[in-house]
């Protein structure tokens, strides 16, 4: 035994894989915390304090980018050179780019937390780094590929794990999303021109940030999925002809969906019906994530009552059937009339993001720290705590933002007998006051789960050492 | 029963026999099991279901056009049929108003109604961030409330509507010497004790008298606020009415625009100040968006509504 373990340390290159989720677990709780300031600004807009840099508009896109891509990403970086090395038998491709990849995202990272309270930003949701930061992005990118693809190649075992499908394509995805939605001509240091303009950019924009949606926290976590539920529940995954069908569905249907995000807008009416019943098409080959990871669990259900880790990874699934069903229902004209720029979308994005993607990185994070530092869990009651903080959290979030949203579109578009407008834009912000409130007292818990977690993985940290 | 049939598929079905990581803990394997039925038909009817959109919607781009769909919707007719139908419900109701004096309007209730619904849609728009919604105003800024009976410029439906149609300007010229003003800090302070006295508000009696002297002397108060400071609208200077366009404010209904309290007082005489209502009226360039004749009446009625009228 000690003999095997001995040729594992060699093998596997876990020093980045532990860099990576340190990395997680910290921008985790920024990304929440800079989230749930901004929800408290929404209540009491004076929590701005006045401060160019504490404006809404300025750390709006902090908390998205923190939470996407340094959260998001590390949780991707971490657990996906986990997985592509334990099943290819085999380490990393190169240990240079492993590194390149780490210190090149923290950059990443820090060059955005700096360059966005400035100002500085070229005003695309969900891409909003200058033209440098961009550029680099696209080289850790490319770094990445490398290593991931030089990794697959030299696998020592026959056939390639379906959770690195899931890794490659969203690896490749994001490339292409971000370089073409980047394509500008940059007339300084901090500034640059599209080089789309008019409906066509909005269409990139939307194009590019609804696959973010599709192929970073959907792709690349489903492939985290299907390593960690099976693991975790220690069941063979329900359906091998499953998860082809619905990984080739998925890649297929998903990049045809951004333009129901432009409907009604001057984006022509042809454009808006194929991202409508395209996202139609999508509810069932989404749902075949969902079903491959739940049904993994037959046979093994007892297991969730002892097992709160495997209740992330299952709770994470749950809300991710529910967001896949209800973001198909949105993009329907008539129900995005009523829904489209209310706070219906922000409960949507958050259900997804909050339940499903940070659920299931926390199930996985706890099922890696302990074998990246050869221990044991320090406590199995706090990361209960976790999970029951985290599920109110989010549950208060979206509840909240469900009513407060259709009540927004509600009041929106309500007439009197007269037929004019029945309240006004000051009047609906009034009524969501309140629901607003319990969407940041709901961000509190999870931040507080956040924090318990971190305690706990500290103590974890301290009793085990690096395998 | 359906738990009873997955189980026995489950028996019988194997995995695929690929094995991964199997070197610690349960090694990943996959069964085959089919793809579920129900699963499968969903999938089919949503693309049965994209396909029945696409013949009926525009849908798919060509070389120089794009399938427009059978039913010949686009989202442009659907606005404007929708709009048709709005304009044709208020036409009746638009046609009165455009003929009618607003004082026409006020004496045919239903009418009135319509027009209050629909200054109250303008007012929530264009007037509420200055003058809150409803019209309560604010003292932090000098937005006059509207639904108190105190008027700068006059209440009743003309003078409204003249203020919203071409906006007014009420101007307190600063007073103390370090203001450009010709009163030391001496005189500011009894002054602002005999504006306290006219609304019965805590003062000095004795600079009182003192302030009472400037207010109608030296300091020419009395020519906009009056000789018994009630202010441009109610009061007479040396006998002779003020102009109302002035819109000096009562300083004895303890209705303050900028705060009551000695210190706010004694800011409004020491440094002045400007209080400036936009024209929204159309011609009119600058701050403010332009409203259209109907909507100046409607607003007209609805703030006038607001105060119950003078």
């Amino acid at each position: 035994m000690d003999g095997a373990s001995a040729t594992q340390q060699e093998t596997y290159d876990y020093d980045v894989v532990r860099k990576f989720t340190i990395a997680a677990v910290i921008y985790g709780l920024v990304g929440f915390l800079i989230g749930d300031l901004l929800a408290w600004q929404l209540t009491y807009p004076d929590l701005n304090f006045s401060s160019p840099y504490l404006s809404f508009g300025r750390i709006r896109p902090l908390h998205t980018s923190a939470v996407i891509f340094a959260f998001g990403g590390s949780v991707m970086f971490a657990t996906s050179y986990y997985v592509v090395q334990r099943t290819c038998k085999a380490r990393l491709f190169s240990d240079a780019l492993s590194k390149f990849t780490f210190w090149g995202w923290n950059l990443v990272v820090v060059a955005v937390v700096v360059t966005y309270p400035l100002g500085l930003t070229q005003a695309k949701e969900y891409a909003e780094p200058i033209w440098p930061i961009d550029v680099l992005v696209t080289l850790v990118w490319v770094a990445y590929f490398i290593n991931f693809v030089g990794t697959l190649a030299k696998r020592k075992e026959p056939h390639i794990y379906v959770a690195n499908w899931f890794y490659l394509a969203f690896i490749i995805t994001v490339a292409m999303l971000h370089i073409v939605n980047n394509l500008q001509i940059p007339v300084n240091w901090t500034d640059s021109y599209s080089v789309f303009s008019g409906v066509q950019d909005a269409m990139i924009q939307w194009w590019y940030a609804h696959n973010a949606v599709g192929f970073f926290l959907t792709a690349g976590f489903l492939g985290l999925m299907y390593y960690f539920v099976p693991k975790q529940a220690e069941r063979p995954v329900y359906s091998y002809r499953l998860s082809i069908v619905h990984f080739w569905a998925i890649i297929f249907l998903y990049i045809w969906a951004g333009p129901h995000h432009l409907h009604y807008t001057a984006l022509p009416d042809w454009a808006s019906t194929l991202g409508a019943t395209f996202s139609i098409m999508l509810l069932l080959p989404s749902w075949g994530g969902m079903i491959n990871g739940i049904m993994t669990l037959s046979g093994a259900w007892h297991k969730l009552r002892t097992d709160p880790i495997l209740r992330f990874l299952v709770i994470s699934l749950s809300f991710y059937g529910m967001s896949t069903f209800e973001g198909p229902m949105m993009s329907i004209k008539s129900v995005n009339a009523l829904s489209h720029y209310t706070d219906w979308t922000v409960g949507h994005v958050h259900s997804g993001a909050l339940g499903w993607v940070a659920m299931v990185s926390f199930g996985a994070i706890y099922h890696l720290v302990p074998r990246l530092w050869n221990t044991s869990i320090h406590s199995v009651g706090l990361i209960n705590l976790h999970f029951w903080l985290s599920t109110i959290g989010i549950v208060l979030y979206i509840a909240a933002m469900w009513i407060s949203g259709i009540m927004q579109g509600l009041m929106w578009r309500a007439y009197d007998q007269y037929g004019n407008l029945t309240y006004s834009f000051a009047e609906t912000v009034e009524a969501m006051h309140p629901y607003y409130f319990v969407r940041s007292v709901g961000g509190v818990l999870f931040i507080l789960g956040s924090l318990v977690m971190i305690y706990n993985l500290t103590k974890t940290i301290r009793k085990g050492h690096p395998v | 029963m359906a738990d009873n049939k997955k189980e026995t598929v489950k028996e019988t079905v194997e995995t695929t026999g690929h094995q991964w990581d199997d070197d610690e803990g349960y090694p990943l394997k996959e069964y085959n099991n089919p793809l579920p039925r129900w699963w499968l038909y969903t999938f089919y009817a949503t693309i049965v279901w994209s396909v029945i959109y696409w013949i009926l919607y525009p849908a798919w781009p060509l070389v120089n056009d794009y399938t427009r769909g059978v039913l010949g919707w686009s989202q442009y007719s659907q606005l404007e049929e929708e709009l048709a139908e709005a304009r044709e419900m208020q036409k009746v109701w638009d046609d009165k108003l455009a003929t009618l004096s607003l004082e026409q309007i006020s004496n045919d209730n239903t009418l009135l109604q319509y027009a209050i619904s629909g200054g109250k849609a303008v007012f929530g728009d264009n007037c509420a961030p200055c003058h809150g919604s409803g019209g309560v105003g604010s003292h932090a800024k000098g937005f006059p409330a509207l639904v108190d009976d105190d008027w700068l410029f006059g209440g009743t439906l003309a003078d409204i509507e003249e203020s919203v149609q071409n906006g007014r300007t009420g101007t307190m010229p600063a007073h103390e010497e370090k203001y450009d003003g010709a009163l030391n800090a001496q005189q500011v302070d009894v002054l602002t004790d005999y504006v306290l006295s006219l609304s019965g508000l805590g003062h000095d009696a004795q600079k009182a008298v003192a302030g009472k002297e400037l207010f109608e002397g030296e300091a020419a108060c009395v020519v906009c606020h009056g000789d018994s400071g009630k202010g441009s609208l109610k009061d007479v200077a040396f006998g002779d009415p003020i102009d109302r366009s002035v819109g000096a404010p009562d300083l004895t209904d303890a209705i303050w625009l900028y705060g009551g309290d000695r210190t706010t007082i004694r800011t409004s005489i020491a440094k002045g100040r400007t209080g400036k209502m936009p024209a929204w009226g159309e011609g009119f360039s600058g701050f403010g968006r332009k409203l259209d004749p109907l909507s100046i009446k409607e607003v007209t009625l609805y703030v006038h509504s607001l105060g119950g009228g003078r």
